[in-house]
């Protein structure tokens, strides 16, 4: 099964990145639409309709991640959106927080490209299971 | 000074930030730029053409961080990074990644340090100028295509 990706981070270049080593790590991406903002990725998430995963970046101009997920956790339909965070921020505090308001994984960067398979497989597997 | 601050600084000597630092710097190129690095002897002829970014942190610490990369070793980085070949990347991408990259070494060398800290990294700019660095720790790399060179000091004026 192919799934649709939403790739949230500020950086062009680590867009590129997840994006690549996503495809790279063998993790089935059937469509990648990215966001440089929380902003941005609201109105991907309104405009496509079925995003699969979403990967975000915290420290981001306009709305960031946090406030992404505020949002995504106020919305009926949005809130079914799984997202993973990835960051460079390891700190406790920050790891907990992202969790409460919905985050489904956390990862730190670096990350291998294998280690971000597993995660997404993880989150979606938990998801396809939940929905059996 | 308040006390809470008073725990942290137990870890601030550059004996122990040294070997963190050296272990971050190696486990993120590795990891995300699919190069060695091994800690080096400091020649820093090359830093004046370096591709060079300056970050700033604040919080239950703060201060700043520096990275200079050397220009065909940055090169190296960009391409590795973005999947492409050297020649392919542009100049803009190459300064985008090393932002990157200081972003990266930055986070999780703080991460690493003080996983109770709270912490906030702001947006790393290009900055050649190696300046204000004084008290720094600073340790220097090498890189199949060049140098890598980190300074982090605590502490004085926020950014």
């Amino acid at each position: 099964m192919a799934y649709s990706v939403l790739i949230v981070d500020d950086s062009p270049v680590m867009r590129s990145f997840i994006r690549r080593v996503m495809i790279l790590s063998g993790f089935e991406v059937g469509e990648c639409l990215e966001a440089a903002n929380g902003e941005e990725a609201l109105a991907r998430l309104r405009d496509h309709g079925r995003i699969d995963v979403m990967l975000t970046d915290i420290n981001m101009p306009k709305m960031n991640g946090e406030e992404l997920l505020e949002q995504l956790g106020n919305d009926g339909l949005l809130r079914t959106v799984p997202a993973l965070v990835i960051s460079t921020d390891a700190t406790k505090e920050r790891i907990l927080r992202m969790i409460s308001l919905g985050a489904e994984g956390y990862m730190t960067k670096p990350f291998s490209p294998e280690a971000l398979r597993e995660e997404l497989e993880r989150i979606l597997g938990e998801r396809n299971a939940g929905r059996a | 000074m308040p006390e809470e601050l008073e725990q942290f600084c137990a870890a601030e000597s550059p004996g122990e930030l040294a070997p963190v630092l050296d272990e971050v710097v190696a486990e993120v190129l590795a990891t995300m730029f699919f190069a060695d690095t091994e800690p080096a002897p400091c020649d820093h002829v090359w830093l004046d053409s370096a591709v060079s970014a300056r970050l700033g942190f604040e919080g239950t610490h703060f201060g700043e961080a520096l990275l200079s990369v050397s220009r065909p070793a940055a090169e190296s980085a960009a391409a590795a990074f973005l999947g492409l070949d050297e020649k392919e990347t542009t100049e803009m991408e190459r300064c985008q990644v090393i932002l990157e990259l200081a972003n990266i070494l930055c986070g999780a060398v703080l991460s690493r340090l003080w996983p109770e800290a709270k912490l906030t990294l702001s947006a790393p700019i290009p900055d050649a100028s190696h300046t204000d660095l004084e008290g720094a720790l600073h340790r220097c790399f090498s890189m199949p295509e060049g140098n890598l060179a980190c300074w982090i000091r605590l502490g004085g004026a926020k950014l």
